[in-house]
């Protein structure tokens, strides 16, 4: 059986507005990172690899089922929505046993799957809490335990650490990662320091459109030699900001220290320095309407 | 997976409380309606009446409708139901020239101040009767038909006198009676139609029946509502709608756990009446039909609580809104008015609460047994169709291949 999903030239619309534009993709597995702005597309193609939008055209299979088959692809996929939550007078545990004859598990299987999990997800000794009194991070981390309830083969989520705080979010990214060694987890943000951390393969979308594909390194690579730092005085930044994309600003006083991005040094003061994923990524943006400005993660 | 997901359902509805509000409403309406009842004792020889009884005495029949029709013209006001709602109707000169006309074939009264006479003398000779104190009036004003009026013509000129007060009125051929006073005799053939063909419970279990179903034609809608919009509220749509589970079984799981969680309460109440009715029975010496009540309420209850689940259930799917209140409580409330009219028992029709407001009329019953039945019948099976399409709906809901559009409908009311 194929132990990846295939994409093909895959058209999404809503109505007359093309939301995604000729998609190809091989996804393998491990982590998966699918980057890109607020309405690149991202959600879209989440819903359409989850069965919740009948793909417009083209061709689309997860783990050799066809997404028109639902549920097949149900049987196989666990999914995590950008937004979700659970019924708040339900107990985590009760929540997970809920969710848990909708997929099918048996009783045994619950029993033992359910404390395992929630142990996994460091939630072991809040079984009994209600839902409502959950943190913002104790659901999203409840919201993995439940798409992984049924050990599917893929693991599907939608923007997971938006509005975690730095610690839940690293901690988050590491649950992720050990998730992936044993099937495929497609991870869809708009935040760069997820993708950097945890995924070695990425897409990058914008306006519906597959811009990248391929390893981070690769992407880095792209940006090699086209980044500089430089210390300049405030009265400067103005300027410098018409002429280059800045990835980061640091202020040292009344001066600042701006990284940026620019195909030849651009001046004396200028020094090259490494690239990252974010300066890769905003070099990539560059002049597809990405703009002049900071990522999530600016300094 | 059936069954474990209804075990779940169950427990979810046992942990609203609008299921608690539903339960409190079943039983303020059985206290109040019916926690006084008190079983019919044997009809003893000289008592001072034994109640009324519909007459088919062509004759009692022409001058009971006849003298509610004077008395309504002396006023110069007459009641109707016309889609059963209450409507008084006062006619032009035209048409209350044709009543006079009317009046004056069948009973040779003739104009107004000659029917207000009719209708005065009438009442005087009742309070002569009763020794000139305040008389207990048990049947309405009575005016004999003029001599030779045949039946046949007599219903032709009723149908004219409904045709004229725009239907529902008390001449028309499914309302006109004549209520007579019960003999001793007539009262102990009902009491062993009770006992005997009843077996006591038959009867208390129907008027049992006849007041839960009024509330039962509402309430479940509200669970209804709750539990389909539930899952967007708590933002658990996406999560459920993923899981391996078909449509077919989460509906029905839903929906058949609705209707356990509503019967339940019902069920308990029942055993109140059937205790009533065992200590009168081992005192009187009845045989008792134990599972009465069950019947009754699996066989008359039952399909209503199906109905107005599956409305419910239905177009909150479909909407996404509570408009399935507003559509049931439409309902509900022209089914009450309507049913009014046969409160007494053995007119169901299809009237989605069906009335019997009484332990006896047995034979009223059985008269209208086979129409009872076919209502049942055609109100389960649509709730039925109602669900397979709830089911359809979701599944589509699933696929994302169907989403109400409000602004597409708002669009297009501005197009309109």
């Amino acid at each position: 059986m194929s132990t990846t999903i295939e994409i093909r030239n895959l058209n999404q619309y809503y109505g007359k507005k093309q939301a995604l534009k000729d998609v190809s993709l091989t996804i393998e597995t491990g982590m998966f990172g699918l980057l890109g702005r607020n309405g690149a597309g991202k959600t879209t193609l989440m819903k359409v690899l989850a069965t919740l939008l009948p793909k417009s055209e083209g061709e689309v299979s997860v783990c050799g089922n066809n997404v028109e088959r639902a549920q097949e692809v149900r049987r196989i996929t666990g999914y995590l929505p950008q937004e979700f939550s659970m019924y708040p007078n339900m107990t985590v545990y009760e929540a997970m046993d809920y969710l848990g004859v909708l997929s099918g598990l048996g009783k045994e299987e619950r029993k033992q799957r359910i404390p395992e999990l929630l142990k996994r997800v460091n939630l072991q000794y809040d079984k009994r809490k209600r839902v409502k009194a959950l943190s913002g991070g104790m659901k999203r981390r409840l919201g993995i335990a439940q798409a992984i309830l049924h050990n599917p083969e893929v693991l599907i989520v939608d923007e997971p650490t938006a509005g975690l705080d730095p610690e839940e979010r690293v901690r988050f990214r590491n649950l992720l990662c050990e998730i992936a060694e044993e099937r495929i987890v497609i991870l869809s943000t708009h935040i760069v320091g997820d993708i950097e951390a945890t995924c070695e393969k990425i897409a990058v979308l914008d306006k519906g459109e597959i811009i990248y594909k391929g390893t981070v390194s690769e992407l880095i690579q792209m940006a090699e030699g086209k980044v500089f730092q430089a210390e300049i005085s405030k009265r400067e930044l103005e300027e410098l900001k018409k002429q280059y994309v800045v990835t980061s600003m640091l202020t040292l006083g009344n001066n600042v220290m701006v990284r940026f991005l620019a195909e030849e040094e651009p001046f004396k003061s200028a020094k090259p320095c490494e690239a990252g994923v974010e300066d890769a990524y905003m070099y990539l943006m560059q002049g597809r309407g990405g703009g002049n400005g900071c990522l999530d993660g600016c300094l | 997976m059936f069954g474990r997901l209804f075990i779940r359902e169950c427990r979810q509805t046992a942990r609203s409380l609008i299921y608690w509000l539903v339960v409190l409403v079943l039983i303020f309406d059985f206290t109040t309606q019916l926690g006084s009842t008190e079983i019919a004792e044997k009809p003893k020889k000289g008592q001072k009446e034994y109640g009324l009884k519909l007459s088919d005495d062509e004759n009692l029949i022409m001058e009971a409708t006849l003298g509610s029709l004077i008395e309504e013209y002396s006023r110069e006001s007459y009641r109707t139901y016309p889609i059963g709602f209450y409507k008084n109707v006062t006619l032009n000169e035209k048409e209350d020239k044709r009543i006079g006309e009317i009046i004056k074939e069948t009973t040779g009264i003739s104009g107004r101040e000659e029917a207000e006479k009719a209708v005065d003398d009438w009442y005087g000779a009742k309070r002569e009767a009763s020794g000139g104190e305040a008389a207990v009036m048990m049947t309405g004003v009575e005016i004999k038909p003029v001599k030779g009026l045949s039946y046949e013509r007599f219903e032709k000129l009723m149908d004219e006198v409904d045709d004229i007060l725009g239907g529902g009125s008390d001449y028309a051929e499914s309302e006109r009676g004549a209520a007579v006073p019960m003999t001793y005799e007539d009262a102990v053939e009902e009491y062993r139609e009770l006992t005997e063909k009843d077996r006591l419970t038959g009867g208390y279990a129907r008027l049992f029946s006849d007041y839960m179903v009024l509330f039962l034609g509402i309430l479940p809608v509200f669970l209804a509502v709750t539990r389909s919009l539930r899952d967007r509220r708590a933002g658990m749509q996406e999560l459920i709608y993923t899981r391996k589970g078909s449509s077919a079984v989460i509906i029905t799981s839903r929906y058949f756990a609705i209707l356990t969680m509503v019967v339940i309460p019902v069920l308990a109440l029942s055993l109140i009446p059937l205790s009533q009715c065992l200590k009168y029975s081992s005192a009187a010496g009845i045989s008792v039909d134990m599972l009465a009540y069950v019947k009754y309420i699996f066989g008359w209850l039952l399909p209503t609580i199906m109905i107005v689940t599956a409305v419910g259930m239905f177009f909150t799917e479909l909407t996404d809104t509570a408009l399935a209140v507003l559509v049931q409580g439409a309902w509900w409330f022209v089914s009450v008015f309507t049913g009014a009219r046969g409160i007494g028992g053995g007119v169901y029709g299809w009237n989605l609460i069906p009335r019997h407001n009484t332990a006896f009329n047995w034979k009223g019953y059985q008269e209208g047994f086979s129409q009872l039945v076919s209502n049942r019948i055609f109100y389960g099976s649509l709730a039925v169709i109602l669900i397979a399409f709830t089911v359809f709906i979701y599944s589509q809901k699933r696929k994302g291949r169907y989403r109400l559009s409000w602004k597409g409908i708002g669009r297009l009311k501005k197009q309109i």
